[in-house]
């Protein structure tokens, strides 16, 4: 074969490739039994609560797509015009309530709403909250042994001299973990003495994070000795053998929930319907007991493994009241002020 | 193949050939337009969008403040001493495999590559696994550094664009007329002078090329940067930030057209250089031939060595912990990581495979046919032609990726249909890359002389006829090579489809990604060793293929 032909056939072959592609991944009409779904739940946890979906609901195919908080925030926002998915499952509430994502969903009393108190949920029924997160530290034991250094039980711990350069935390401006630490620091000690605590503690800060789970994550792997970051991966990290302490700050946990709404724009309702209903059912609420730190549905109790790392049983008792509404209705602003103070 | 193709036979009126060749060039701009502009044009007009209507606020806001001049110097200061050490290594290094008789060329260049052959992430991810805090060596040698800010930065960006140099210069010293040389040494020209004086001169269009390659790539990455950089801010990790983190659309887009100036000034420049540009292959050229010199070969030996075992050690080291139970605890031997329990598992790998190969085949056609018509055709559409080429190696791959939601995301769009599927990913990446391929074919069809083209014009050949007997065979390595190149890129990139994955659509790099996120720094290291098994394996098989049609002798990336 010439040159020209191998060239020629390789045209050939690549236009080939080109029309059944554009023909073969065309998007499909929506199935009757096949939803998107958008959430922000751990990737592990997330393919949990799916394959229990699958038991339940063996006809409903369900395409997932997970990204962090501020990640799913900036993507919804950026198809508002033609939204993809068909549900959000488990986002932050203060997200949720930011009114170009309220105006996109549509008002839905699943089947066991009666379930979730009341205070989880929307006046209007657009979204309800099943579970939730709490801040905690990740201490790594063999770096605190190494240099010598006490095992913190609180933020105020943190601002001691000898941990300056061994804290990271999440940056709060593209984190909802960090978000949320701040928004409790600043709910329990009043603005100002929040605001003073903050620049206290960024002199011990060896790095903001762009996310929430990393910090922890860098902690475990014995880079910084404490990683503030959410209790569940503070579990799991321990589960896997890292030489770390999860330790829920005495001055109490920063808090967040995570909502489920049903889109507005769904070209299949009935099947997202069919989700959003087993998302309280018994057999969901089971998993949650078994992933989550906070579930709002009673019904089942603490693993093992939770209690073991560390996390008491009535949670309640650690847990800062968050004002949601506070935190989503002030979110510009502090996070503008926050960028300039204390942004690197 | 006689008479797959419609060639006319010389019965063609010469005089309809000017127009035929304007028609072609406007031809390969519309893809161009549609796939780059006009997301880009979107994405211009978000910036310009505030809540008041059309007006510069965003800009102002951005601009006036202190932590974004500190931003533009940061990535400057980051981006210049990278790209100067770039380059010299990676001369010094493509010198070494083409101009010496140095034993294992293969081999070497081939370690090179490797950077080419996993996510930008590993780099960093190596570095800390090596010199972190808590790396290898600081746990060795009892030590205590860290690697994180502005030196992390700069090896790790080193390190990625190293093989992008590299292919250029590789392709430029490739080429070389041994007259020259013959002559050099029987005027009694010394080997420096002779470098200074032949070599260097020779190679100038690649230099200029490579350092606007390089230059354009490490100030719009912001995978090393997130990883290594710290509290080390730059422009490119903002835009991240401010996208991903905060929603903010507009001061996003500010910042990418802010990383888009750059860029102009590179074209000019590299415009101006180019037209001084001479080819320096013509009709009566000799091959090159290298003389053995056992102390230039012994030190570039040792100098190839030395780079090759801090690319090697970097990737190796992720390879080692995607093997280890838990790093850097329990070192044992563990293949638990390869149980990937990502969604989908190992789904993602295949789409990405499905996308790199529909990369390809589109991106060889496009930059391919851009280089030759910009080269050869010499219409008026040439420079504005030329600019579309080029312009996508300034745009950060996350604003052409936001640029390809704003810009298609909607129903009336002829685009539309699309949207979420494997193949605009493909088509995303091919214009991503498009620059960086463009710029290898066009690098190595500048080096033809135009006299083969004017001698076959001369002889009454169309140019489809002077494309078929003269470019083609000399061009047909690079444009193997520059296939690879969409190949390799398409399978690795992060940034460009992070906005564009969709549930059915998700790929290996983003899974690398969010495996890193999750903290699973292991599993993130074994799925990368699938892309990089994948990325060879493909390179072996296109090897078998060039081998098998009798093409042994060319070397496959060059």
């Amino acid at each position: 074969m010439t040159m020209l032909g191998s060239f020629a056939l390789r045209c050939m072959l690549a236009c080939a490739v080109v029309c059944c592609t554009a023909l073969g991944f065309s998007p499909s009409q929506a199935h009757a039994n096949e939803i998107t779904v958008y959430t922000s739940y751990e990737e592990d946890e997330a393919a949990a609560f799916l394959a229990a979906m699958q038991r339940d609901l063996p006809d409903l195919r369900v395409n997932m797509l997970r990204l962090s908080t501020g990640d799913l925030h900036a993507r919804m926002l950026a198809e508002a015009a033609n939204p993809r998915h068909d549900v959000i499952w488990g986002w932050a509430v203060t997200n949720m309530v930011d009114p170009r994502v309220l105006a996109m969903l549509e008002p839905y009393e699943p089947q066991g709403i009666e379930r979730v108190p009341a205070r989880f949920r929307d006046p209007e029924g657009r979204w309800f909250a099943k579970t939730g997160y709490m801040a905690a530290f990740c201490v790594n034991n063999e770096v605190l042994q190494r240099r010598n250094l006490p095992m913190p039980t609180s933020w105020a711990d943190l601002l001691k001299p000898e941990f300056q350069g061994e804290v990271v935390m999440p940056n709060p401006a593209s984190s909802g973990t960090g978000y949320l630490q701040i928004a409790s620091i600043l709910q329990m000690k009043g603005e100002d003495a929040g605001w003073d605590f903050l620049r206290e503690l960024d002199r011990n800060i060896a790095q903001y994070i762009k996310s929430g789970s990393r910090p922890c994550n860098v902690a475990s792997a014995g880079e910084f000795a404490v990683g503030a970051s959410f209790a569940l991966r503070a579990i799991k990290n321990i589960d896997e053998g890292y030489p770390i302490t999860m330790v829920i700050p005495a001055e109490g946990a920063g808090n967040e929930l995570e909502a489920t709404g049903l889109m507005r724009s769904s070209r299949n309702k009935e099947a997202a319907k069919r989700f959003i209903d087993w998302t309280l059912s018994e057999a969901a609420v089971e998993e949650y007991y078994k992933w989550k730190e906070i579930v709002t549905v009673s019904g089942g109790t603490m693993p093992e493994s939770f209690i073991k790392a560390g996390l008491p049983e009535d949670i309640g008792s650690v847990m800062v009241d968050m004002d949601f509404d506070w935190s989503a209705a002030n979110r510009d602003r502090i996070l503008r002020q926050w960028q300039d103070e204390l942004e690197r | 193949m006689n008479g797959s193709a419609p060639l006319p036979r010389g019965r063609r009126p010469r005089d309809l050939e000017p127009l035929f060749k304007v028609l072609v060039a406007a031809a390969i701009a519309v893809p161009l337009l549609v796939f780059v502009l006009y997301p880009l044009v979107h994405i211009l007009g978000r910036s310009f969008q505030t809540p008041d209507g059309l007006g510069l606020a965003n800009y102002a806001a951005v601009m006036g403040t202190q932590r974004f001049m500190r931003l533009v110097y940061n990535s400057f200061e980051v981006t210049v001493v990278t790209t100067v050490i770039t380059v010299v290594l990676a001369y010094g290094f493509a010198y070494a495999v083409q101009r010496t008789c140095m034993p294992l060329k293969n081999l070497f260049r081939l370690i090179a590559l490797i950077p080419l052959f996993a996510p930008s992430l590993v780099q960093a991810q190596g570095l800390v696994l090596m010199l972190g805090r808590n790396g290898l060596v600081n746990r060795t040698l009892g030590t205590d550094f860290s690697i994180y800010g502005y030196w992390g930065i700069v090896i790790s960006s080193v390190l990625y664009v190293f093989p992008y140099a590299f292919l250029i210069f590789s392709a430029s010293l490739a080429l070389a007329d041994n007259r020259l040389y013959e002559s050099s040494r029987i005027l009694g020209a010394g080997p420096l002078r002779t470098f200074w004086t032949v070599t260097l001169p020779s190679t100038r269009f690649a230099l200029i090329a490579s350092t606007f390659v390089v230059f354009t790539l490490v100030i719009t990455d912001f995978g090393n940067p997130m990883v290594v950089g710290g509290d080390y801010s730059v422009l490119a990790t903002e835009v991240y930030n401010q996208v991903i983190g905060q929603a903010n659309f507009e001061l996003g887009t500010v910042i990418g057209m802010v990383l888009l100036a750059p860029v102009a000034v590179a074209v000019a420049f590299e415009k101006w250089i180019n037209r001084r540009s001479h080819a320096q292959i013509s009709e009566g050229s000799q091959p090159l031939s290298v003389r053995p010199n056992p102390l230039r070969d012994r030190v570039f030996t040792a100098y190839s060595a030395l780079i090759c075992l801090a690319i090697l050690s970097v990737v190796g080291i992720v390879i080692f912990a995607s093997f280890t139970h838990l790093w850097p605890y329990r070192m044992e031997f563990s293949l638990r990581h390869y149980r990937f329990d990502v969604q989908g598992g190992i789904q993602p790998l295949w789409n990405s495979i499905t996308i790199g190969l529909m990369a390809a085949g589109v991106g060889v056609v496009a930059a391919g046919l851009a280089a030759y018509v910009t080269e050869k055709f010499r219409t008026v559409l040439d420079s504005p032609l030329y600019f579309l080429c080029i312009v996508p190696a300034a745009v950060p791959g996350m604003v052409l990726g936001l640029g390809y939601i704003l810009a298609f995301n909607a129903p009336g769009n002829p685009i539309y249909p699309l949207y979420g599927t494997l193949f605009l990913i493909a088509i995303c990446n091919v214009y991503y890359y498009h620059a960086q391929g463009f710029l290898i074919a066009s690098t190595s069809m500048k080096q033809i002389s135009h006299t083969f083209d004017e001698a076959s014009s001369t002889l009454g050949a169309t140019f489809l006829r002077t494309m078929r007997k003269v470019t083609l065979p000399l061009m047909w390595p690079t444009l193997v090579g520059v296939a690879v190149f969409f190949f390799m890129r398409s399978m690795v990139t992060l940034s460009a489809v992070i906005f564009l994955i969709t549930p059915s659509t998700q790929v290996a790099a983003v899974s690398v990604l969010f495996l890193e996120d999750r903290g699973a720094v292991n599993q993130a290291a074994a799925f990368s060793v699938c892309i990089m098994a994948v990325v060879v394996a493909v390179l072996i098989v296109a090897r078998l293929v060039l081998n098998f049609f009798g093409h042994r002798h060319i070397s496959l990336i060059r």
